[in-house]
This record gives structure tokens, C-alpha cells and sequence, in this order.
């Protein structure tokens, strides 16, 4: 960024305090021999120090009189410079008092348009803050405006300290800086009077007096116009039940769920109102930048923004806006089912659906503060304590029904001291890592790649960590080496590699003539893995089960096995993953993929690179030269040899989904493409196209990570 | 010190080119076409005179007439086309700033 320490100050004219600037300039005026000098340079040639100075940096100065960067010009400076609050009441161009209830449906719906652009990511100074009502409610005489402009400071505020709480955002997702605007409080800029502070139950009433007040009046008007005072009683209702519902989420003090889930409701049945009066309110002016006809002003804050800002924000569009509320608040709403994810494995999955539907940075960080409190970034920061310490309980028992280790299960507490005491101090070990992998997911789909790779040196350790516990524990218990804590690990671990690879799918970030290899190592060892991992644990706790029964154990908790369908979920993409494998084989013995040229290829380093952020772990990477001895036989078999081997996995894929009795969207996709495949391959195993080196096409439009194989 | 050493090594360069040398690192104040200006360091020029300021401050003034605040720019590019006056700073060595007139 521009480098504020070598500030230069004109001369006294130029500087606006009078104050006497150290450095004095003489100068002398050149423009006619620079335009002469300038006639020796060659076209395009660059005149610089080539020391200090290169193309790299010329490429990032701000553009002089280019309308998209230099904010200074005259035409981004608005013209007429923009009236305040108080220059466009007094102008009459701000109406204080006796709105008609359009204008207000109008004044509000904009607002909810600039929030909501706001949490697409853009500045407050141009979003919101472009509405000048917000500059000085306590000034509004009509009191619904006045209320309903408290309310949007007091939500700002909300939603600002949810996100932030959560800590799950980047710089493209949410902008958090206010801007001098005080969030929360009294909501005047600059000067500061804390007499005109309200307290949370004062302005909540304020809210609910202004709703009973609205509804009277639509009772006594006349239908046409009693649809508008309702639709402005929803409008205010709304505000008041989603900034509780909100502070519900973000506080998390022990408040009943019941009360959120009631004011979610009520969130979502006053929307349908608002939807359809949106009409009723006055509606921006046709290529006009403000979001609506009075109180906006979009270039108010542009001095207030650093130079290299964007200059321009689109608001988005009126019904957009209404139906991304609406559905923010189903989401909401869907969030709060975590709440009954006891099971930390659930709670896993349920973390990782919930990201896979792109949601927002506002329902993305609700999801985080509502399953740990205060939220798992916290947790990933912090030392023991309480929140430490139910954290670590949960994952206790998520191990107890994974691997049910005896040394958890078994005896009262006391009798193994030493085992205890090493199994706590592992688990306060693993909460790290495991609360920033549920931040992870709660980060955006493109962020979180990088963010996988920097999870698994964080699990390294942990595995060590896990195998000497398990030692420890069978010396001390006398009983022959089981991995329990191990395999929990490492079934976590091959989780996180397999998330790992395949977002490089879904952020296209592979190359076509990339893909055998990622998917034979998904195919030839993730996916087994993590079947033979699965596997394991189901024997491990069986195992357990049978030792507690004989020792006759008075609680046989019958454990429904969530494993079950997740075994058959890894099986089928085992499948899948082969299936493609073959296929591209194939395509490459037949030339129809197309290879980058040789002398810029070096598919070693390719794979390398693709594979690096899993050789930090057992198990251990699969190097290039072993990839290379596994499947040079393959080099020379026959492609329909292959074809039909693809064939058959798909198959296989497919007979394993239709066994599923409730199917989600994820199997019906799923069976979408296996399907598909099958008869696209069996079509090439019967010689279709076979001469034909026209390059087949990967459609990701069913499934992120699985492609429907198109020949064109 | 600098220009004279600057031509012994380039020899061959054009005249016009090593003046060009010489202001580079000088400070500018180059008035624009709508009449802000800009006072920066000079960096690097082209052929057309696009000319590249390093910590630059921009000067205005508001319709009135009245100067305003300036404004930290960093890093900018003027394009030769806006430009109307350049004037470079002639004030002696930096040590000598301390000699008050």
C-alpha cells in the first residue's frame, strides 16, 4: 500500500492548517524542455531507474483521470457535492416528517438492499452509510423511521460481532470497518453524546410500539392503503424479531433455543409479507446510482475511503436483496440444527453439507458460534477453561463411539490414574486441530484448499501423539496394542487429505491430463484407506462390546452405526474414482487427451507439487517414482481392456447406490453420473469414436467433484 | 555528481534521454487538466509522456475555490495527455534545508 511515511506538504497555499511545512520547494517550470526530452525516447521504450524502479511497480500505480481509479476526479467527487443530513433537510430534499408510508416501504427496502450488498462484501461507507437518515435518527421526527434507523445501527453492530466472533471470513467475503460510524450506539458521527444512548430493552420497546402503532392504523384505512401500513408493520416487526434472533445467536448465554427458533420463524412468515408489498414502496429512479428516490446519497463517504478504492458500488437490486434475506433466514434456520448435533461426527458432517451450499458469511458464521461457544476460532486460540474443557468432551465421546477404547469405556474413574491423565492431556492436545477444522469449513469454498494443506501439519503431530497413547495405555491396562486413538486420528486425517484433493476439482484447478493421477491415488489408496479405517474402528468398538458383555457390563448402549452408510458412501466413490482412472488411461493410450508439449513438461514436478501438502503424515505420500512402477503395466494393456474396466466400476457404484432406501440429493447426483458414465464407457468399450482423438469433455455441472464424461 | 556520471557511463545516450535521467528521483509538481496537482516523486516517462510519481500527494481545490486537504496517493500514473505544467524542484541538497533564509 502507499507508503505514508514520507509525507510531502505544499507550499503555503497549498496546505489548508498554515502550519510551517519543513520542506520548502523552488520550482521551476520544465514542461517545455520535458515535452522536447521526451521526443529521444523510443515508442514504448520506459525511461526509469532500474534499480529501484521496474515495470512490476509502474504496473501498480493508480491511473491519473481514469474514472475508475482516481477518486479526485470531478465526476467521482459528485456533482453537486452531496448534501449532509442537515443541508438536505433543510433544502427540503429530506423529508423528516409526515412520510407517506411509500416512502418509508421505499426508504426501507433500499436500506435492506444496501445491508445486504454490504455482506456481499463491500464497504459500509458505500453501502449502507450512503442513506443520510442513518447520520442523524435521533433528528427524524417520524417516529417509525427514527425507530427503524436505531434498529439498523443496533443490527450492524449485531451482525459485525457475529462474523467477527466466528472469524471465518476473508477480505472478499466481509469488510468490517465502520468508518467512524459508532456501531451499536448512539449513532451519530464525530460528536459523540452518550445522552442519547439507548439500552436494549428501550429500543426493542420502541420497535414493538411503533409495530402496534402501524398495525392500528392499517385496521382503520382503507384496503389499499392498510397493505402498506401492514407491509411497514412487517418491515419493523422483522428488524426488531432478526436482530433478537441474532443476539440470541451471537450471545449464546444460556437462552432457551425455543425463543430463536420461534423469532427465525417469524422472521421468515413477516419476508413473505414484505416480498409482496415491496411494490408499494417508491422505487429507485430508472440509471440512477441511489438505491431509492430520497435519503441516499452514494458518493456521501467517498473522501473517507483510501485512495485505491473501488469507486463504485452497485447496490443490489430491490428484490434480489428481499429474496437473499428470505433466504438468509432459512438458512438461519437450517443452522440452527447443529444444535442438536450431539455427536461430534455428525456435527462433522453436518458442517461440511452446510458449506457445500455456498451460504452466506453471515448463516456460515451463526453455524460457527452456535455449535461451540464462544466459537471453534476461539477455541483454537485459547487455553484450557470451560469452553476447553466441554470441547474436549465432546471429542471424548466422539472417540467413544468411533473405537469405544476400553481404557474410555471400562472402569470408574480413578482406577487407571496414570492412562487418564495421558488420554486428557491427548485430548486437550487435539482440540486445536479439530476446532480449526470446523472453522475451516466455515470458510468460503475457494479459501479453504489452502487452509486443508495447513491442517494436516497440524494433524502430523497429533498422530504421534495418538500412537504413543495407545501404547501407553495397553502397557499400563495389560492388554495387547490396539489402535483406538490412532485410527480416530487417521480417519480424520484421510477426511481432510480426500477434502483436500478433491477442492482442486471443484476449483478447476487442474489440468485434464492431471486427472489420472489424482484420481488413482483417490482410487488406489485414499478411499481405501479410509474404508480399511472404518473397517477397523467397527471391529475395534465390536470388539469392546463383545469384552463388556462378558464381563457383564450392566449398560449395552445400542450404538446405531452412522459408519454403516458412510463405509457404503466410501466404497461407491472408491468406484468412481477408479472408473474415471481407467477411462482416462484409455483416452490417453488412444491420444484423445491432449498432453502439454514435452519440453514444458515435467509431470514429475507436476505431481509433486499436486501431492506436497500430504507427505507431512502417515500414511505415508505415495511418491511419483512408485506411482510410476504401479501403472506402467497399464501402459500396454488393450483401451477397451479399460473401457470395460471403467465400465464395471461405475456399475459397481451404481449397484452400491441403489441399496441407499432414503436417498439425498448428494446419491440421486451421484447415480446421475455413475449411470451416465457406465453407458459412456460402454459405448467406447464397444469402439465408438475409437479413431476419433477429439478430446471427450468432463461436465462438472451435476457433481462438483464428479464429472459426467461427455464425447463430442 | 550523479548526471556526471550518469553521462560518462552512457556516452552514446541522446541528450534529451540524459536530461530525462538527471530529474529522475527529483520531486514534481505537475498540474493537471482539470487543475488539481500532484506533487511526487519522479519515476519513470514514456514517449508520450505518461508519467509515473512515487509517494504522491494530490492538491485541490473545491468549487470555491478554497484549497483542500491534500490526499496521500502512493504510487500514480499520469497520463502526458492531462498534463499541463511540470515544474521540478530546484531547492539546493537536503543538508542545506537547515540554512534558513
Amino acid at each position: 500500500m502507499a507508503d505514508n511515511d514520507d509525507y510531502y506538504y505544499g507550499e503555503g497555499i497549498m496546505d489548508p492548517l498554515g502550519t510551517a511545512p519543513e520542506v520548502t520547494y523552488n520550482w521551476v517550470d520544465i514542461t517545455k524542455d520535458f515535452f522536447e526530452n521526451i521526443k529521444d525516447l523510443e515508442l514504448g521504450e520506459l525511461l526509469h531507474d532500474g534499480h529501484l524502479f521496474g515495470l512490476f511497480e509502474a504496473m501498480s500505480a493508480i491511473e491519473m483521470m481514469d474514472p475508475k481509479m482516481d477518486a479526485g476526479m470531478a465526476c467521482n467527487r459528485g456533482n453537486p457535492k452531496p448534501l449532509n443530513f442537515q443541508q438536505a433537510v433543510e433544502c427540503g430534499k429530506l423529508k423528516i416528517d409526515d412520510l407517506e408510508p411509500s416512502e418509508l416501504i421505499g426508504i426501507i427496502d433500499a436500506t435492506m438492499a444496501c445491508v445486504v450488498s454490504w455482506l456481499e462484501g463491500h464497504s459500509l461507507a458505500q453501502t449502507v452509510f450512503t442513506n443520510l437518515y442513518l447520520h442523524q435518527p435521533h433528528l427524524i421526527k417520524n417516529k417509525s423511521l427514527k425507530a427503524y434507523c436505531i434498529a439498523v445501527y443496533k443490527l450492524l453492530d449485531c451482525i459485525r460481532d457475529c462474523i467477527n466472533k466466528a472469524q471465518v471470513f476473508e477480505e472478499e467475503d466481509f469488510l468490517p470497518m465502520s468508518y467512524g460510524y459508532r456501531l451499536g450506539s448512539s449513532p451519530q458521527y464525530g460528536n459523540y453524546d452518550t445522552s442519547l444512548d439507548l439500552s436494549e430493552q428501550k429500543f426493542i420497546a420502541m420497535l414493538r410500539e411503533q409495530e402496534e402503532e402501524l398495525n392500528k392504523k392499517a385496521k382503520i384505512s382503507d384496503s389499499e392503503m392498510a397493505e402498506a401500513w401492514t407491509g411497514l408493520a412487517a418491515r419493523i416487526r422483522f428488524t426488531r424479531m432478526f436482530y433478537q434472533a441474532l443476539q440470541l445467536i451471537t450471545k449464546r448465554d444460556g437462552v432457551s433455543g425455543a425463543d430463536c427458533v420461534a423469532l427465525l420463524n417469524g422472521c421468515s412468515e413477516m419476508m413473505k409479507v414484505i416480498i409482496r408489498t415491496s411494490a408499494k414502496g417508491t422505487q429507485p429512479v430508472e440509471n440512477s446510482d441511489a438505491p431509492n428516490p430520497m435519503g441516499f446519497e452514494p458518493m456521501m463517504n467517498q473522501r473517507l475511503l483510501p485512495p485505491t478504492f473501488p469507486r463504485y458500488t452497485r447496490i443490489k437490486a430491490r428484490p434480489e436483496a428481499l429474496q437473499y434475506f428470505d433466504e438468509m433466514v432459512t438458512r438461519l434456520r437450517h443452522a440452527w440444527k447443529i444444535t442438536s448435533c450431539t455427536n461430534f461426527h455428525t456435527a462433522l458432517d453436518f458442517f461440511m453439507e452446510f458449506s457445500r451450499q455456498r451460504a452466506c458469511i453471515l448463516s456460515r458464521s451463526a453455524l460457527q458460534l452456535l455449535y461451540l461457544s464462544p466459537s471453534p476460532a476461539a477455541m483454537t486460540t485459547m487455553g484450557p477453561g470451560p469452553a476447553h474443557r466441554i470441547f474436549m468432551d465432546i471429542l471424548r465421546d466422539s472417540i467413544k463411539s468411533f473405537v469405544n477404547p476400553p481404557a474410555l469405556a471400562k472402569l470408574p474413574p480413578g482406577t487407571t490414574p496414570p492412562a487418564r491423565e495421558f488420554i486428557d492431556k491427548f485430548l486437550s492436545r487435539c482440540v486445536r486441530p479439530f476446532a480449526a477444522f470446523l472453522q475451516v469449513c466455515g470458510h468460503n469454498r475457494a479459501r479453504q484448499r489452502d487452509k486443508l494443506a495447513m491442517l494436516l501439519d497440524e494433524f502430523a503431530g497429533l498422530e504421534e501423539e495418538a500412537e504413543s497413547v495407545d501404547a501407553v495405555i495397553s502397557a499400563t491396562m495389560g492388554m495387547p496394542a490396539r489402535a483406538c486413538f490412532g485410527t480416530w486420528v487417521l480417519y480424520h486425517v484421510l477426511r481432510v487429505m480426500i477434502a483436500y484433493l478433491l477442492s482442486g476439482l471443484e476449483l478447476e484447478l487442474y489440468s485434464v491430463h492431471e486427472y489420472h493421477y489424482i484420481f488413482w491415488y483417490l482410487y488406489e489408496f485414499l478411499y481405501g484407506w479410509l474404508v480399511s479405517a472404518l473397517g477397523r474402528a467397527e471391529g475395534l468398538s465390536g470388539e469392546a462390546k463383545r469384552s463388556e458383555k462378558k464381563s457383564g457390563s450392566r449398560k449395552m448402549k445400542k450404538r446405531a452405526r452412522p459408519s454403516a452408510k458412510e463405509g457404503l458412501m466410501c466404497q461407491v466413490l472408491q468406484s468412481m474414482c477408479g472408473g474415471y482412472y481407467k477411462a482416462l488411461v484409455a483416452f490417453k493410450l488412444q491420444g484423445k487427451i491432449r498432453q502439454p508439449q514435452c519440453e514444458f513438461d515435467n509431470e514429475a514436478v507436476r505431481y509433486k507439487h499436486r501431492f506436497a501438502p500430504l507427505a507431512v503424515l502417515t500414511p505415508p505420500q505415495v511418491h511419483y517414482h512408485e506411482f510410476c512402477e504401479m501403472t506402467r503395466p497399464l501402459q500396454y494393456e488393450n483401451p477397451i481392456i479399460l473401457y470395460l474396466g471403467g465400465c464395471k466400476h461405475f456399475q459397481q457404484a451404481r449397484n452400491l447406490l441403489e441399496t441407499i432406501t432414503t436417498p439425498d440429493q448428494e446419491v440421486l447426483d451421484l447415480l446421475k453420473v455413475a449411470k451416465t458414465n457406465f453407458i459412456v464407457l460402454k459405448l467406447l468399450a464397444d469402439g465408438h469414436k475409437s479413431d476419433s482423438s477429439t478430446p471427450p469433455d468432463f461436465d462438472f455441472s451435476v457433481h462438483r467433484h464428479f464429472p459426467l464424461i461427455k464425447l463430442v | 555528481m550523479k548526471s556526471a556520471q550518469a553521462e560518462d557511463l552512457k556516452v552514446e545516450e541522446l541528450d534529451g534521454k540524459a536530461k530525462l535521467r538527471k530529474w529522475l528521483n527529483m520531486n514534481f509538481r505537475i498540474e493537471m487538466t482539470d487543475g488539481r496537482v500532484l506533487i511526487g516523486v519522479f519515476l519513470c516517462t514514456d514517449r508520450d509522456a505518461n508519467v509515473i510519481l512515487g509517494a504522491c500527494s494530490e492538491y485541490s481545490k473545491n468549487s470555491d475555490g478554497e484549497p483542500q486537504e491534500p490526499r496521500v496517493l502512493g504510487l500514480v500514473m499520469v497520463p502526458g495527455r492531462h498534463i499541463v505544467s511540470i515544474q521540478i524542484d530546484d531547492t539546493t541538497p537536503p543538508q542545506k534545508y537547515y540554512y534558513d533564509e
